[in-house]
């Protein structure tokens, strides 16, 4: 018989120890979380390191493909930042794709009769990976702020032309904004891959619950199933755009560090 | 679009197949019209819509937590809380105001 438990929505989140690795008191254990973060790594590396092995001025498939993510970012990190934003450029590119990747390699199938631990797993779909990728961009943002602009950056909670009986308030309000940009940031891309995902696992899961019926409900297995292909094709556009979204919004808060004086 | 190929191809001629300028002819003719469509104007009011209650939480976020940490650090309970959530809906709504001028 069919195992219905595995049509448990949340059970593509858990959490799965690979190998042990205690360091100290430190838990650094190869989980499927960092498994599917390496290998996502590792799939970029290969892809830069075979698409720019012979290169040319008329480029083949691969190298067509490299150039046309550097132009789309490098255009955006231009267009935002301006002239400064060419050191950022790297960042920006590596976080861009990171996510990327991280989110199309969760929506591929999980090969049949795997065990639990090699599942494919999403590493966005997890608050703490998100908010850490967050927290660096506004880390950055805030030491290159005071680096390029000293006590100036401070500028950036307090807006020109403002009457002074108000600043102290619209500078608390600019400082709780400021601070609330690593937690929308964050939020955005793990509650997209996560909402996605159990919707996605809940149309299927209603396939095999119907087909399980029998007799006429199996033939309306068909409905779900639709949905699903409808489901699938959405998330691969929401992975991209959330990628984009997560780096054309690290663009706008680097450029407000770089021109936190000009205000 | 197809017949456009018939004026282009006069123009092929003067310059000798294979050389850059030829190239970069070939190149222009086949790409068209000179921009691609933006890539997040097609998306959905979905994301927008996403993007923004996000924005509009979070600040509230923040600032109910200052409120909360300012409130068990003075023992004032709930007074930094109260002007927490009034300071964190006006940033969230300042956030939301930022993010639909992009």
């Amino acid at each position: 018989m069919i195992d219905f438990r595995a049509a448990g929505p949340l059970e593509q989140f858990e959490i799965v120890k690979l190998v042990d690795l205690p360091l100290g008191g430190i838990d650094i254990s190869l989980t499927n979380s960092s498994l599917w973060m390496l290998i996502g790594t590792g799939a970029i590396i290969l892809f830069f390191v075979f698409a720019t092995r012979r290169v040319s001025l008329i480029p083949g498939r691969l190298q067509g493909a490299a150039e046309v993510l550097y132009e789309f970012i490098a255009d955006l990190v231009r267009d935002t930042i301006g002239s400064d934003g060419r050191k950022f450029f790297p960042y920006v590119f590596t976080l861009f794709l990171w996510i990327l990747v991280a989110n199309l390699f969760g929506l591929l199938p999980t090969f049949p009769g795997a065990p639990h631990g090699l599942h494919t797993f999403t590493t966005t779909s997890h608050l703490i990976v998100t908010l850490a990728l967050a927290m660096l961009t506004i880390l950055i943002v805030i030491v290159y702020g005071f680096a390029k602009n000293g006590l100036k950056f401070f500028k950036l909670f307090a807006p020109s032309g403002v009457p002074v009986w108000l600043l102290p308030l619209i500078a608390v309000i600019e400082v709780v904004s400021f601070l609330s940009r690593p937690i929308s940031l964050s939020v955005r891309l793990f509650a997209n891959m996560f909402a996605g995902h159990i919707i996605l696992k809940l149309f299927a899961g209603f396939i095999i619950s119907l087909f399980g019926a029998g007799g006429a409900f199996a033939l309306l297995g068909i409905f779900p199933f639709l949905g699903t292909i409808a489901v699938t094709m959405l998330e691969f556009l929401v992975a991209a755009l959330q990628a984009y979204v997560f780096a054309v919004l690290t663009c706008i808060y680097l450029s407000d560090a770089a021109h936190a004086a000009d205000h | 679009m197809l017949m456009s190929n018939d004026s282009g191809a006069d123009k092929a001629d003067e310059n000798q197949p294979g050389s850059l300028e030829e190239f970069s002819e070939r190149l222009d003719r086949m790409r068209g019209a000179p921009e691609e469509p933006e890539p997040q104007k097609g998306v959905s009011a979905m994301g927008r819509a996403m993007r923004l209650s996000t924005e509009l939480l979070a600040g509230l976020f923040v600032g109910c937590l200052i409120g909360l940490g300012l409130d068990r650090w003075l023992g004032v309970s709930p007074l930094f809380l109260l002007i927490g959530i009034g300071v964190g809906f006006a940033a969230g709504v300042l956030n939301v105001a930022r993010a639909m001028k992009e």
